[in-house]
């Protein structure tokens, strides 16, 4: 058997260059880094353009004897519900209650949208207190909820301070209860600070992974078509071997792959560190950081392992299918089942990121075709054994080796069968004939 | 020793494309692959090259199997060219030449020595898909060529070619000759394999039907021919019929064309020619062409282009 290198280091190095100094390939970067960038300031330009500008709210107070002042208690439910740090930020962004002066005066400012809303606290015939929102009447408007949560605070207080519960009472009952959570596993991290962090990690790296063997297998699978339409298969595959020419086009147009998520990655990176500045430039402090778990090396060692075998299973196939087809535009046709395999795998951990324990995520984390985007996801949100992640990577590698020996006989016969339908059953005959 | 095909065999499905093919090639010489379209050349080439395997019989060159030796032991030229049309002449050429394992200062010299020879020096740093068709074709021959195999196989190499660029290549088939290198062609043009090959074999329907020295292929055929012209209205052509064992084949404007049997002298007719006193302008003994041969042997004329391309189009899977 011919060794691997260097012909398939030939191949992946033309593919790359080719690749990478096309104008396509300029400008998609281009485009994708900048909205990615743009993306990651989207906080930031809301907060300068004022569509996340904080509410402010008019207080008009009928009631009399209210057992706190609902100007002050309404303040500082905003600033906890908005999840700013009240002792933080500028002035500018701080949600601002007032005491309308004037009612109608307050009213009109609503409806000219200089305020968010007006509330009326009045008293009715039973004592009970009674309360008037104007303003975004949608029942999911954020400032609309914490006013709501506010009115029944402010009336369970009330009812208290009638029925002649004192003060210091008062503050007891709303005392909140004593609540622990203990996970089953000490290691398990899904109640830690970070869990926010470490979700949607696991989010980007299903996406990344699934957008990877999408639009990059495809490029291997278009490549293959071309050369074969272009007839140049014929002259590869004299000077190189099959298994050459598949290694390095996968290779060359992985790595091409990866030269464009990495100028996404940091363009997302530049975007969210220019978030901070831009912002104070702009007079608007950023939203709160969003913190990202910290990754023990060999969890970031095991995630780009999956990435990487799973990227390369799957474009291994795709330069089977690529190879089948006679003319470029029967690619699609191609590849459709491994599409759908590439689906199947990137919804099963949709699903699966929400119950990460469950026994099928557990299983299925284990299949080969699955495992690049379950496994990682697992690893994020919760304690995988790690018996278990050598295990998905064992099936993996042999599932690999394996992928390459078929996809190798079905690219020997397949690039010298021209003019035939698609078909496995035609490929599968000549590869029983070629070599 | 040389390169041995030994009845090799190759069923595609229910087509059975080659049928015991045999034939064999003598080092540093040029031979000539004929046969139809569809008649298993293709086949033939691509089982040398060890593309595909054949399902019986075996290639030997110098005693070795061909599934044995490196890859650059041959160049190939396949018959539907091919190269990536955006790539850039001198950096494709290069890229071949890496995959053969050629050093890259090497692959350089050679490309800038034969683009001279081709009389392209300045399409290094040209996109191949600029190129016209004849051109581009001798970008694909240098590809076949870089890596200085000992064996060339080259497949219709001169179809699409004007006369300036067949001339061009034929001299460089015969500086690769001279380099001690063997050459394999198929081709539909008789008078270039009368021009160049030492050697040939006709292939029909997956059979090899003659095969040898082009010499001896034409003694094979048990006749001469002879052309004579007489001056005078050309009318009195009839009385050859009557000399034993003449056949008038061709009656041209300018002469007429004989097949004499092996057995008879020619001379015989000049001297009859003599004896009625006609004045004879042109008298020539020849061996009967290659097109006449393979016409007898296939039965059906060679070159039909536009045959050819529906041919070949429906055949591909099996040619």
């Amino acid at each position: 058997m011919t060794s691997l290198f260097p012909n398939a280091f030939h191949v992946a190095r033309r593919e790359y260059l080719v690749r990478v100094r096309g104008r396509a390939f300029a400008i998609t970067t281009a485009l994708l880094a900048l909205s990615i960038a743009a993306v990651t300031m989207v906080p930031t330009i809301l907060a300068a353009v004022g569509v996340a500008d904080p509410p402010r709210i008019a207080v008009d107070v009928q009631a009399e004897d209210l057992p706190s002042d609902p100007v002050l208690q309404l303040q500082v439910a905003l600033i906890v519900g908005s999840g700013n740090d009240a002792t933080d930020g500028a002035d500018a962004n701080r949600p601002r209650v007032t005491r309308a002066e004037d009612p109608e005066a307050a009213a009109q400012a609503v409806r000219d949208g200089e305020l968010d809303a007006l509330l009326t606290i009045t008293r009715d015939d039973g004592g009970e207190l009674a309360y008037e929102y104007l303003g975004s009447a949608s029942p999911t408007n954020q400032t609309r909820l914490i006013v709501t949560a506010f009115a029944q605070e402010l009336t369970i207080a009330d009812r208290l301070a009638r029925a002649g519960i004192g003060a210091q009472e008062t503050a007891e009952i709303f005392e909140p209860p004593a609540f622990t959570a203990t996970p089953i596993d000490p290691d398990d991290t899904s109640e830690a600070d970070d869990f926010g962090g470490a979700f949607i990690l696991a989010y980007a790296v299903v996406i990344l992974t699934f957008m990877a063997i999408l639009t990059y297998g495809n490029w291997v699978a278009q490549s293959v078509a071309e050369e074969k339409s272009g007839r140049v298969m014929e002259l590869l595959i004299t000077a190189a071997t099959p298994r050459q020419l598949l290694i390095g086009k996968v290779l060359g147009t992985g790595a091409a792959g990866l030269t464009q998520y990495l100028a996404i990655v940091v363009a997302a990176i530049v975007g969210f560190l220019a978030n901070g500045p831009v912002g104070d430039a702009l007079g608007v402090s950023g939203q709160a950081p969003i913190t990202l778990p910290d990754l023990e090396p060999a969890t970031l060692l095991a995630l780009s392992a999956f990435f990487l075998l799973g990227f390369v299973l799957y474009s291994t196939l795709y330069a089977a299918a690529g190879s089948m087809v006679s003319r470029i535009e029967d690619v699609q046709q191609a590849v459709g089942p491994l599409i759908f395999l590439a689906m199947a795998g990137y919804f099963a951990s949709f699903t699966g990121l929400n119950d990460p324990d469950a026994g099928w995520v557990g299983v299925l984390s284990l299949v080969p075709f699955f495992s690049p985007y379950l496994m990682p996801a697992r690893m994020l949100l919760t304690s995988v054994d790690i018996g278990e992640v050598l295990l998905a990577l064992a099936l993996l590698a042999v599932t690999l080796a394996a992928a390459l020996w078929l996809a190798s006989r079905i690219y020997s016969a397949g690039v010298l069968l021209y003019g035939q339908r698609v078909g496995l059953r035609n490929v599968w005959r000549a590869t029983r004939v070629s070599r | 020793m040389s390169l041995v095909v030994d009845s090799i065999t190759k069923r595609f499905g229910d087509v059975v494309a080659l049928d015991g093919v045999s034939f064999s090639v003598e080092p540093g010489r040029i031979f000539g692959l004929l046969g139809a379209n569809g008649a298993g050349k293709t086949t033939s080439m691509r089982i040398v090259l060890d593309i595909l395997r054949a399902d019986a019989g075996r290639v030997t060159w110098h005693g070795a199997e061909n599934t044995s030796l490196p890859r650059r032991t041959w160049g190939y030229l396949p018959e539907e060219r091919g190269l990536y049309p955006k790539m850039l002449v001198g950096e494709q050429l290069r890229f071949f030449a890496a995959l053969y394992g050629v050093p890259d200062a090497t692959a350089r010299a050679e490309i800038d020595d034969w683009l001279e020879r081709f009389r392209i020096p300045d399409y290094r740093e040209r996109k191949v898909e600029e190129l016209s068709k004849g051109n581009q074709q001798k970008i694909q021959f240098i590809a076949a060529i870089l890596h200085d195999p000992e064996v060339l196989i080259m497949d219709e190499p001169f179809s699409g070619l004007d006369p300036v660029n067949v001339r061009l290549l034929k001299e460089a088939f015969l500086e690769m000759r001279d380099r001690g290198k063997t050459l394999i062609f198929s081709t539909h043009q008789m008078e270039t394999v009368e021009e160049l090959c030492e050697s040939i074999a006709i292939i029909d329907v997956g059979r090899v039907v003659v095969s040898g020295a082009v010499r001896d292929v034409k003694r094979a055929m048990g006749r001469r021919v002879v052309r004579l012209a007489t001056e005078g209205d050309g009318h009195g052509a009839e009385w050859l019929t009557q000399v034993p064992g003449v056949e008038l084949t061709t009656r041209r404007e300018d002469y007429v064309e004989l097949h004499v049997p092996a057995d008879r002298d020619p001379a015989t007719i000049l001297s009859a020619a003599l004896e009625r006193g006609e004045r004879v302008t042109r008298f020539e003994i020849a061996e009967p062409s290659l097109e006449e041969i393979f016409v007898e042997y296939v039965g059906r004329r060679a070159v039909d282009e536009s045959e050819e391309h529906l041919a070949s189009s429906s055949r591909e899977g099996a040619a």
